[in-house]
This record gives C-alpha cells, structure tokens and sequence, in this order.
C-alpha cells in the first residue's frame, strides 16, 4: 500500500474537504482582487493605496486570511500531486519538508507585511 | 499490490492516455496549480518591498509596468483563469450533480476563459491599445 512511503496513515480525505473550502474561498477572493488591482493599469498597485488598504482592519484581516488558505491551497495541492508518484520515503519526507518549511517561510514573510502596517 | 514499472515513464504512459474534457481539465489544473503555488511565492516576497519604503516599492512597481512584465501578467491570468474556472467545474462534481455535465462544464467555462482573458487583455493594455488608435481617430 502506498500510505506506508509517507510514513502516515492518513486516506488525505482531511486535505481534499479542506482543498475545495478554501478553493471557493478563493475563488471568491481572486475575482475581488483582480477587479480591485486591474480596473485600470494603475488602480491597487501604488503605495499610498497599498498602505491604506494594509492599514485598515478589516483589509488586513482579509489578506491574513488570502495569504494563509492561498498557500494552504497550493501547497497541499503540490503535495497531492506529488502522492501520486511512488516515492521512496526518503525523498516523501524530503520534499514534503522543503513544502512545510518553505511554506511557513514565506506565510511568516507574507504575515510580517500584512501586519507591519 | 505492487505497482509494475511502466517500461514507456510516466509521462509517456499519460501522455498514452485518451483523453476526453476530464483528462485535459486535470493536466491543465495541475500545470495551472504549480505555475500559481510558484507565483504565490514571487508575489509575496515582491510585496514585502512595501516594508522598505516608498521609494524601494514604486522601484519595483515601475518595473512591472514594463511591457515584458504586464505581458507576463496577461500570461499569469490565463493560468488563474484555467485554475479558477476548473476548480468551478470540480467543486460542481465533487458536492453538486457535476457528473452529469462535466464535459459542458469544461467547454463552457473556457469559453468564458478565452473572452476574459481578451478581456482582461484590454484591461493591462488600455493605455497602449487608446495610444494605438488615437492617431486613427
């Protein structure tokens, strides 16, 4: 059986319940975010607009929010798609390390600016 | 069970495969996926320049307004499109009655795809595209 190379018993049912919330979460919020940052060339990208937008309350709560199930997302997406292939344990726990580990990095790099403001 | 060794790869066994709508809606989520986890990386570190001033972040976003990058731009919209609009079509056969009209479902929303992403062509290129036919008019 394959579950025994990634040293977890888990079926991943978990993740695949949790990839579809958070894909409808973002489906939502990417639209919003393309309207707001597309509209015209300019709109959403200076830096006055940026700040404001980082200093508000409720906009930093919904960037903490993007950011963390946005990565979530696409992480545990990457790690679906690696289960796929039979993988010695040893390259399993590897890769699955630079996932988690990247993952964090730059969800503590994406945090730190959200919340610098 | 033991899982035989393909002689072809895996690539080429998938490559093998007849695909009809779903087949070519998976490798396209898949390749959409990755490409959209890796640009989630870039945009964050890129955003993290706001912490280090005014000046250091309109350097950077005077950079993305060249054309290569808002090309670039255009490009990663197709991949969110793709992503986007498949994942539609996946929540729809995983929790609604998908099943029954996946294949109309996939047809449709890149339809929809293709005039958004023109769309949004015109969006990023608004101000070339005015310049161009302003010494028409």
């Amino acid at each position: 059986m394959s579950f025994k190379h990634y040293g977890s018993r888990k079926s991943g049912s978990v993740g695949w319940l949790l990839q579809r919330i958070t894909g409808i979460f973002l489906i939502f919020a990417m639209v919003g975010h393309y309207i707001l940052m597309h509209y015209t060339p300019e709109t959403g990208h200076s830096y006055e607009q940026s700040i404001a937008r980082f200093s508000n309350v409720y906009w930093k709560m919904f960037y903490l929010t993007f950011i963390t199930l946005g990565l979530w997302h696409g992480l545990n997406g990457i790690w679906s798609i690696l289960r796929d292939f039979k993988m010695k344990s040893w390259l399993a726990i590897t890769l699955y390390g630079i996932i988690v580990i990247s993952g964090f990095a730059f969800w503590v790099l994406g945090v730190s600016t959200a919340l610098k403001f | 069970m033991k899982v035989e060794k393909t002689r072809e790869g895996y690539f080429k066994l998938v490559a093998s495969y007849k695909k009809e709508a779903g087949g070519w809606a998976w490798i396209i989520h898949r390749i959409s996926g990755i490409v959209l986890t890796a640009y989630l990386y870039v945009h964050i570190y890129a955003l993290s320049t706001l912490t280090k001033g005014k000046e250091a972040f309109d350097a950077e976003m005077a950079l993305f307004q060249k054309p290569l990058f808002k090309f670039l731009e255009w490009l990663l919209f197709a991949f969110v499109l793709a992503h986007t609009l498949n994942g539609i079509r996946i929540v729809l056969v995983d929790f609604g009655k998908g099943a029954y009209y996946q294949k109309k479902a996939f047809a449709y929303l890149m339809i929809i795809g293709i005039i958004a992403f023109l769309v949004m062509g015109y969006f990023i290129f608004s101000h070339e595209i005015n310049q161009m036919f302003a010494g028409l008019i």
